[in-house]
């Protein structure tokens, strides 16, 4: 394929995307045009993280930024993986963000990877690591990754804004390549299990959140279960927060989840385009009926994977062999859309889009674009 | 009633639904996603505001977005809780019912198939 040339990217939209399929497709890029006309202009801490992260896991990539951090230039390395790794996510965005674009590069690594991060467990922008253990994880194995060594330790939470929440992941690799899915039954919900969280506040929080859900939950199921993990001391991080993960499992194994947290704002984020967030925070009792409401949504919409998860089963299903997949989704998350196009730049692969007008939910099918695991085939 | 009104709508355009995402149309609604691989601002600013009409205000979106939509947040989860229905509701409650190992097998079952 292309070796010396670089597609041309631009803004800093689908960041992470845009690096993994670089990565996994061996394809240079140029971003430009980083956010020129920002107060703050060029890539953010986080995104600098994120492209640290892929030079600890990656041998030989070639990243390049100028002055302003309104262009980079990334060349893709070969995934290494590897053990005792050790990353700082940094404050200004969650654990989440990471582990997202990680668990899809550890597969194809050389050796499985495990790695230490550092920085904010749970927030209300990216899915909460409690997620990615109750349902991404689930996700993964239908499309053939082994269930042992993919695991996510959560030793200590952190909120935003002062973080200090601190996970162990480890990601397998995948002998050759993942095996492609044909997941259109969502099956009926047959029970509800969630988990709630607080540091530095007191564990009296959870115990409103639960309720809460539980009483929008029990007049459709009785099989709800709700846990709490309550910490303090050194475990609770270095800021007070409380939040809540629910996960929707139905008869036909899928996992739809719905998760949030609630803290206190971060202040160098003002610049964003942001909500104007209130520094008095949401009652347990609202969260928790808010995130019931989210997730009976998420149920509603009658996909195999809720909104959040859409990204990730196309970006999985088009890594798949020279298989058909096929999957059935909810409405299309303009994330997902987003990915699906940055699927077709990198890896040349068009879904086929049929709407279900019966269900109201949308039928995707691919034939995989056949990557292998090459990174293990050079030892 | 008036969301599930735009729910049809959007509904009725998801024949296209591929043109929408990949662009190549020749049709009204997406002439302007046709050229979405020539890289400018304004017809990614256009299909952002074709796409997100259910979850969000129009208006509001491209107010927000206008000039800056390369650089949308790079977020996998939707974070807009605001116009979320009221669960408690029975009658909405009801509605979902199927959905649920509580509700109608034989028709959650007819659902499955009729997709097939």
């Amino acid at each position: 394929m292309v070796k010396t040339s670089y597609m041309r990217l631009k803004g800093s939209q689908q960041f992470r995307q845009r690096l993994l399929l670089s990565t996994l497709s061996a394809t240079p890029v140029i971003i430009e045009d980083i956010r020129p006309d920002d107060s703050w202009p060029g890539l953010r801490s986080h995104e600098i993280s994120f492209l640290r992260l892929l030079e600890k896991i990656t041998d030989d990539c070639v990243v390049e930024i100028n002055e302003t951090g309104t262009k980079l230039k990334y060349k893709p390395g070969v995934l290494m993986g590897g053990k005792h790794l050790m990353h700082d996510c940094g404050l200004s965005r969650s654990i989440g963000y990471f582990l997202e674009p990680l668990i899809v590069l550890g597969l194809f690594g050389k050796k499985p990877l495990m790695i230490r991060l550092k920085g904010i467990t749970n927030d209300s922008k990216d899915p909460s690591v409690d997620t990615f253990r109750s349902t991404t994880f689930h996700m993964l194995k239908r499309f053939g990754v082994p269930s042992e060594g993919l695991n996510l330790k959560i030793e200590s939470r952190g909120c935003p804004p002062q973080g200090g929440g601190e996970v162990v992941l480890s990601v397998p690799i995948i002998q050759n390549s993942l095996s492609a899915v044909t997941w259109i039954d969502e099956g009926m919900v047959k029970r509800i299990r969630g988990v709630t969280f607080s540091t530095r506040v007191s564990s009296q929080f959870e115990h409103s959140m639960r309720h809460a859900a539980r009483g929008i939950f029990n007049r459709l199921l009785p099989d709800v279960n709700i846990e709490t993990d309550h910490k303090s001391g050194p475990d609770a991080g270095s800021s007070p927060g409380y939040g809540i993960s629910l996960v929707a499992e139905t008869t036909s194994g899928c996992f739809i989840s719905a998760d949030t947290a609630v803290s206190y704002s971060r202040r160098e984020d003002t610049d964003d385009i942001q909500d104007e967030e209130q520094e008095e925070l949401t009652p347990p009792v609202d969260v928790g009926e808010q995130i019931a409401s989210v997730l009976l949504g998420e149920v509603e919409q009658g996909g195999v994977v809720d909104s959040t998860h859409q990204g990730l089963l196309f970006l999985l299903c088009a890594l798949c062999p020279q298989d058909v997949s096929k999957v059935r989704v909810g409405k299309l998350s303009p994330y997902a859309i987003e990915t699906l196009r940055h699927i077709r730049d990198f890896l040349g692969i068009k879904f086929v889009i049929m709407p279900d007008p019966t269900t109201e939910t949308v039928i995707l099918k691919c034939v995989g674009c056949g990557l292998k695991n090459l990174s293990r085939k050079l030892s | 009633w008036k969301e599930s009104l735009m729910e049809r709508t959007v509904l009725r355009q998801t024949t296209n639904l591929m043109q929408l995402v990949y662009g190549k149309s020749t049709l009204k609604s997406t002439t302007s996603v046709a050229e979405e691989q020539g890289d400018g601002e304004d017809e990614l600013s256009e299909d952002d505001d074709f796409f997100k009409p259910k979850g969000e205000g129009k208006k509001k979106l491209s107010e927000e977005l206008d000039g800056d939509n390369v650089n949308v947040e790079d977020c996998s989860k939707l974070t807009n809780h605001t116009k979320l229905k009221k669960w408690k509701d029975q009658e909405l409650i009801e509605s979902i019912r199927d959905r649920f190992v509580t509700g109608d097998w034989s028709k959650a079952a007819r659902r499955g198939q009729d997709s097939d």
